[in-house]
């Protein structure tokens, strides 16, 4: 059985502090993590910074709709052949708008469901929590083993929290 | 966290007087408490008298919406009574749509200064959706692209006879999508704090837009990338939208104006205004909604040297348009300074030109006036003017053409000067009263100022003595 352990504190050290004291404890990183109201430079808690991975999408994007803008021009200049101007029926240049506007147009859109997918909104089970910290209160929240979760009260009290409160 | 002090404040030594005059006071810290109990008592609707205010623009935009309504029964298919409409349209969409980008580009450059600005210039973009109920009565008078069996010059080549009506409601309501999306980008951490510490139905709406935020590394993180990904997409769409207004509304209505500097003439003129709107927006929040605890003179300075730069811009963009025709001599290049500068409209464009550009350039030159409140409120003010004015001069003049006459090779006749009557006059008002309207009121539900984003100011934010001076110490997080 887990539980949620949330520790509170006034001051930006106490809390780094108080992350520290969880690493040092052995609890493993991701397991415990910053609350706050305002977003500190990363890192300001040691905190663990996880990686996203936003950029795969609009990568996945402009790649798809390139290919169906290639598809796009290519058959329909190969399905209507007229020759304009000379050049030839399939012409990168005319081919080119199209080309960077699909891309841009999947890229984009792949990257708001990209941004969907990672914020991680919504957050049905938001877990334990305190209004305060949207008054400028540090939270740090540890999720553990319901026999290890005196050890992280112990050390979330040794960096001076001004309330724990548990679920 | 790489730090850098910035601009010096109050002087410790006796013999720098000057140094102390030319510097303005070191912003004072607010504890973040403070800051969110105030900035979320401020929606109150009783707490700063903006309800009276709100009752009265409320009847104004209603009683324009219905003098509309009668115009359109009255004066359906006469495009010529349309023009004021369409230059209201056009000025509100520059200064409300052009807003926005205050937030975007500072913030996209991590910019300090900006973050107690962001929010009041996300929620200007509400505005599109008052634009865009008033495009509907121009969409049903803009000509069709075949007139008389014969198709009108326009950009849509070879697309459908409704393509501009279609493209220009399309484009709107994308920016409208664009706009919420960017607002909203920008408010989820406000919405949680709306949930825990507001009350009501402000509770309720705060806790279901928070989608359960609780402010961890992963969420402020994805917040950052977020409001990035919005932004830009609501500066692409921006620039479209003013493409398809500045085209269809406007040029494509005068037989023989052909500019292709117009459309970024018009863009580049919206974020003058945009500019200028959130500084007014910032001055009428520190004088009457007591914000002057959050908004400092760094702001007004900061934007006031923007507006000063895109000030310098408008000559640029529209002597880089005007020059093109002064050399080409050919008749359409005659009829368009005949008809847009030196006809009708010439004193129009005279007053334009003097507010727009030459006026503010001589007011907002001076580093006394961008560093006070007051000063760069004025310089704003000036620009407005100036803005609607061109507005006018554009848009009255391409409404005026006679919808027999588009399919001439340029103008030969120039139609007399349109004044306008009493129901533009109404309907102008009431469009304007519209837009103040649906900002404020989105002031009602979340803060004028964004809660995280003036803590993040005052987090990164101290004031340090160095040397014989004090200094700004600003962490810029990377």
């Amino acid at each position: 059985m887990s539980k949620s352990v949330l520790g509170l504190y006034s001051d930006p050290n106490q809390a780094a502090d108080a992350m520290d004291a969880l690493k040092g404890a052995g609890f493993p990183l991701g397991t415990f993590d910053v609350l706050t109201g305002t977003p500190y430079p990363e890192g300001a808690f040691g905190e663990h910074v996880p990686q996203h991975r936003l950029f795969r999408f609009p990568a996945f994007g402009a790649i798809i709709g390139f290919t169906l803008a290639i598809f796009l021009t290519a058959a329909t200049q190969i399905a209507y052949p007229l020759v304009t101007g000379g050049k030839p029926i399939l012409s990168l240049f005319a081919m080119l708008v199209i080309l960077y506007e699909m891309s841009m147009l999947s890229a984009v859109i792949s990257t708001v469901v990209g941004i969907v997918i990672e914020s991680r909104l919504p957050n049905v089970n938001p877990g334990i929590y305190d209004n305060r910290i949207t008054e400028g209160l540090i939270g740090v929240v540890i999720t553990t083993d319901d026999d290890k979760s005196d050890t992280a009260i112990d050390a979330l009290n040794s960096a001076g929290a001004m309330e724990i409160k548990q679920a | 966290m790489a730090s850098e002090a910035i601009h010096s404040g109050a002087q410790a030594d006796a013999h720098s007087g000057t140094h102390e005059e030319a510097h303005h006071e070191l912003p004072a810290r607010v504890e973040p408490d403070v800051i969110t109990s105030e900035l979320v008592a401020s929606t109150d609707s009783n707490s700063t008298g903006v309800r009276n205010w709100m009752w009265i623009l409320g009847i104004v935009t209603l009683v324009g919406i219905g003098v509309g309504f009668a115009k359109l029964l009255i004066e359906w298919g006469d495009q010529s009574e349309w023009g004021y409409t369409a230059a209201m349209v056009a000025f509100l969409f520059s200064v409300f749509g052009g807003a926005p980008l205050v937030a975007i580009a500072p913030t996209l450059a991590k910019a300090n200064w900006v973050r107690p600005v962001a929010r009041f210039a996300a929620l200007c973009s509400l505005a599109s959706i008052v634009c865009t109920i008033w495009m509907i009565p121009l969409i049903l008078n803009l000509p069709m692209l075949v007139v008389d069996g014969a198709r009108r010059r326009s950009i849509w080549f070879e697309g459908p006879d409704v393509s501009p009506h279609m493209w220009a409601l399309v484009s709107m309501i994308t920016l409208i999508i664009a706009a919420l999306g960017l607002i909203y980008a920008y408010a989820i951490p406000d919405f949680a704090a709306m949930r825990d510490h507001s009350t009501g139905w402000k509770q309720r709406f705060g806790s279901w837009m928070a989608r359960g935020w609780i402010g961890t590394t992963i969420q402020w993180r994805t917040l950052r990338l977020r409001i990035g990904m919005m932004g830009t997409l609501y500066f692409f769409t921006f620039v479209f939208v003013h493409f398809v207004i500045s085209t269809d509304f406007a040029m494509s209505l005068v037989p023989g104006w052909r500019d292709a500097i117009f459309p970024m003439y018009h863009a580049i003129s919206s974020i003058q205004a945009g500019l200028a709107v959130t500084v007014l927006g910032l001055w009428a929040a520190r004088r009457y909604m007591g914000m002057d605890k959050y908004l400092h003179l760094d702001q007004f300075w900061s934007i006031g040297r923007l507006m000063f730069a895109f000030t310098l811009l408008w000559g640029y963009f529209f002597i880089s348009a005007f020059i093109v025709y002064w050399y080409g001599r050919s008749g359409s290049d005659k009829m368009w300074i005949d008809y847009l500068i030196l006809g009708p409209y010439f004193w129009v464009f005279i007053l334009g030109v003097l507010f727009i550009w030459f006026t503010p350039w001589w007011w907002l030159i001076w580093n006394r006036v961008r560093r006070s409140y007051n000063g760069t409120a004025i310089g704003a003010g000036l620009i407005l003017f100036g803005v609607f004015l061109d507005r006018v001069r554009l848009y009255v003049a391409a409404w005026a053409v006679p919808e027999d006459r588009i399919h001439e090779r340029f103008l030969t006749e120039y139609p007399s000067a349109v004044l306008p009557d009493v129901m533009d006059l109404f309907i102008m008002v009431g469009a304007l009263a519209g837009c103040v309207f649906i900002v404020l009121a989105a002031t009602r539900v979340l803060p004028i100022l964004s809660i995280w984003d003036v803590q993040q100011f005052n987090l990164l934010y101290r004031p340090v003595n160095y040397m014989r001076t004090k200094v700004s110490l600003i962490g810029k997080p990377d």
